[in-house]
């Protein structure tokens, strides 16, 4: 139990080997160094994982996990989190998802479940308050998502897996309603403890500590989010999917397996498009203000339409311009259960192959007619889709090709050509989970895309995108969506770019880094809370922790530390933070020198901001952040991470 | 006066229901002004062209009093995010 609100007070453990279940320790302790969310599932695999795990052994874990404000009646607050040693990096993953799930797990009685072990047959694991079953699933297994959800409607909260997930495709993902924990492949390590599904139910509702001020605080918060520029206009107007034509102006969308930025169809496959000619309506995550999720029609069913990341990389990536076909190949993705990214890198790796005379996979740059078949073939590897099923970095291990398999530590980059922001290229080498945008501080939306910093200059970008790092990081583990965080920039300077206040400011931006650096590691600094981030606010109101804007940045910094320790432990070497050639070496315009990613220089800011050597915390900067692993485990890994591959 | 072709993205466009429309005008000021006479719609009154990021022939472009050529391609976008 805990004495902190906010929290159901309790973590539950179970064996699927044995069929059991118990309650696991955890203390306000664990509580007051890690916030909850993907820092505490970080934590817990820290402290459990050995080196060498791999994701299909059976002592791995599946960590779901919810944050402090889930909830509590905050907007935007129903996110869960589910982190695992991933088949596709073989680190640690954490991907997190806007389903029902979370919620009903705190309404089970329970802040997060531990999977562990190997079921010998497919099984459903039933959650509530008082009582964990175990079902068996063999009805269940081969059916897709939808099939799936669909049989067990009458659970609210659901987790599930299709068939990529039950044939360990390594970017397999895991479904609640229609909304995705995707990267990782956390759905393969689903499948391979047979874990077909698991539902959770109950009553319960955590206790709120200041519960008057916290619904005051929230009208407040709300109005915010429905005000910003960001989160009350572009976003509900246009979903992610708004940011295709930006992307295009400022050539970072990714065309042609990231070998330009710029794609001559894009206007066919753009937001605007689908919300002119294809949206139906508005979907949204439980208690979001936010609804930007699309739904469209496809073959005269209305079902969730794509992503920017789905329409980007199947789209200009592989040379597509046809948007018809990503709502149906969108559609059919989130049926097999496979995560678009990282399916559509692979096969945009797989085009250039062939392209080259490699390998011919039977797919082609602008040939889309086979697509559907061929991701059949990836989800239950048949044939050339048994290659594509295992991610590009294994396919260059394999054909060759490393320089333009577009990964980083073997995750697939999402749309953002990166050589037109460099920000965001050294975010994405330096993720934890790997190729990630988000993981990576979302730079572009300060390089061009929500702000006008300058995208092609290496300066400040280290200790900014640190800071974005640390925050998302945080607002994700407090249970919170992590497009309420760009509520954090003022609207003003979003708003109003062509002001002579907004252009002062973001002239200074690249110049700030050494305030920034400050304020992160001198946290007695920031003990304030700022409007702009209600998050630190709310959980203050919500657990009776004490909770500011320098806790977030250091639950933040613990966070980021847990995942790239973990990461070391299980072998990640010193080099691991790159990128592929094409994106280091090559210039995306042969004109202009400044186009490609500068990271060994920005590499160097970045570690000595963190606190690292090589990318690897220094034992001070652990200790710093109260971090309690043994010494001789620390000493260990890192003389394992400097030798060679 | 140069004849330039206008489209118009983001929260502009969905606001006004323009796309694409061709404009006579000296400079780029002309153009904004020309496009808050032309929008229509609903949320007329929030639709503020000035303060729309502006890229000429695929370059950005951030003086108001830009001069225009026959045949030039303005691209007006709002701010972004997403993921």
């Amino acid at each position: 139990m805990t004495k902190y609100k906010g929290y159901m007070g309790r973590v539950l453990f179970v064996d699927l080997t044995e069929k059991t279940f118990s309650e696991f320790p955890w203390t306000d302790k664990d509580r007051e160094r890690t916030l909850g969310g993907k820092i505490m599932a970080a934590d817990i695999l820290l402290h459990h994982i050995t080196p060498e795990m791999k994701a299909f052994d059976e002592d791995n874990w599946i960590v779901v996990t919810t944050g402090p404000l889930t909830g509590c009646g905050c907007p935007n607050t129903s996110r869960f989190n589910i982190s695992t040693v991933s088949p596709l990096t073989n680190i640690v993953t954490s991907s997190n998802c806007g389903g029902d799930f979370g919620l009903s797990l705190k309404r089970a009685g329970y802040d997060a479940v531990i999977f562990s072990g190997r079921s010998e047959e497919p099984v459903t694991v039933h959650i509530t308050s008082d009582n964990v079953e175990f079902e068996s699933a063999s009805e269940l297994w081969g059916l897709t998502t939808g099939e799936t959800q669909e049989k067990l409607s009458e659970y609210k909260g659901r987790l599930v897996i299709g068939p990529a997930g039950e044939n360990k495709v390594l970017y397999a993902c895991v479904f609640s309603n229609e909304r995705t924990a995707g990267r990782g492949g956390v759905g393969a390590v689903f499948g391979d403890k047979k874990l077909k599904a698991v539902t959770a139910v109950g009553t319960k509702l955590p206790e709120i500590a200041n519960e008057e001020k916290l619904k005051e605080f929230n009208v407040k918060w709300t109005k915010l989010l429905k005000t910003h520029p960001l989160t009350g206009r572009q976003l509900p107007k246009l979903g992610s999917a708004g940011l295709i034509a930006p992307m295009q102006a400022h050539s970072i969308l990714a065309t042609k397996n990231f070998s330009a930025g710029r794609f001559d169809g894009f206007e066919k496959v753009s937001g605007e498009e689908l919300a002119e000619n294809h949206l139906v309506s508005n979907g949204a995550c439980t208690g979001c203000v936010i609804r930007c999720a699309r739904r469209v029609n496809v073959d005269g069913k209305v079902v969730k339409g794509p992503e920017l990341e789905t329409l980007g990389l199947f789209g200009p990536n592989i040379l597509n311009d046809d948007i018809e076909k990503i709502l149906k190949w969108n559609y059919e993705l989130d049926e097999l259960g496979m995560d678009a990214i990282s399916c559509a890198g692979s096969i945009a790796f797989a085009m250039e192959l062939a392209e080259k005379g490699v390998h011919d996979f039977g797919v082609h740059f602008g040939e889309t007619d086979n697509i559907s078949s061929v991701f059949e073939d990836i989800a239950y590897r048949r044939g050339e889709g048994n290659y594509i099923a295992d991610g590009s970095k294994r396919m260059s291990d394999f054909f060759g090709g490393k320089e333009y398999a577009i990964n980083a530590k073997g995750m697939e980059l999402a749309a953002y050509e990166p050589r037109h922001a460099v920000g965001q290229g050294l975010g994405y080498a330096t993720a934890n989970r790997g190729g990630c945008h988000l993981n990576a501080g979302y730079m572009v939306v300060v390089e061009g895309l929500g702000l006008d910093v300058n995208s092609l200059t290496p300066h400040g970008k280290a200790a900014i995108g640190i800071m974005f790092q640390n925050l998302m990081e945080c607002i994700s583990a407090a249970g919170s969506c992590m497009f309420t965080s760009y509520a954090v920039l003022p609207g003003f300077l979003i708003a109003k770019p062509n002001m002579l206040a907004t252009k002062v400011i973001l002239a200074c931006f690249p110049y700030v880094g050494p305030v920034v650096n400050l304020l992160s590691h001198f946290t007695k600094v920031p003990q304030i809370n700022i409007p702009l981030l209600p998050h630190a606010i709310a959980v203050k109101l919500a657990t009776g922790m004490k909770s500011n804007m320098a806790k977030f940045l250091t639950w933040g910094a613990y966070g980021w530390n847990a995942e790239r320790m973990a990461n070391i432990i299980l072998g990640q070497k010193a080099g691991a933070d790159k990128l592929p050639k094409r994106l280091t070496e090559e210039l995306q315009d042969p004109n202009n020198p400044k186009t490609k990613v500068p990271l060994e220089k920005m590499k160097k800011v970045f570690y000595r901001a963190r606190g690292w050597k090589d990318g690897i915390p220094t034992w001070h900067r652990l200790k710093t952040l109260g971090f309690d692993i043994d010494k001789s485990v620390y000493d260990k890994a890192v003389a394992a991470a400097r030798t060679e591959d | 006066m140069a004849k330039v072709t206008v489209k118009l993205f983001g929260v502009y466009r969905v606001d006004t229901h323009i796309a694409n429309t061709e404009i006579d005008a000296q400079k780029l000021s002309d153009v904004l002004d020309e496009l808050n006479k032309m929008a229509v719609g609903e949320n007329k009154s929030s639709i503020a062209f000035a303060d729309a990021t502006v890229f000429i022939n695929g370059e950005h472009c951030k003086k108001k009093k830009q001069k225009l050529n026959d045949g030039d391609e303005i691209w007006l976008l709002s701010p972004a995010s997403g993921g």
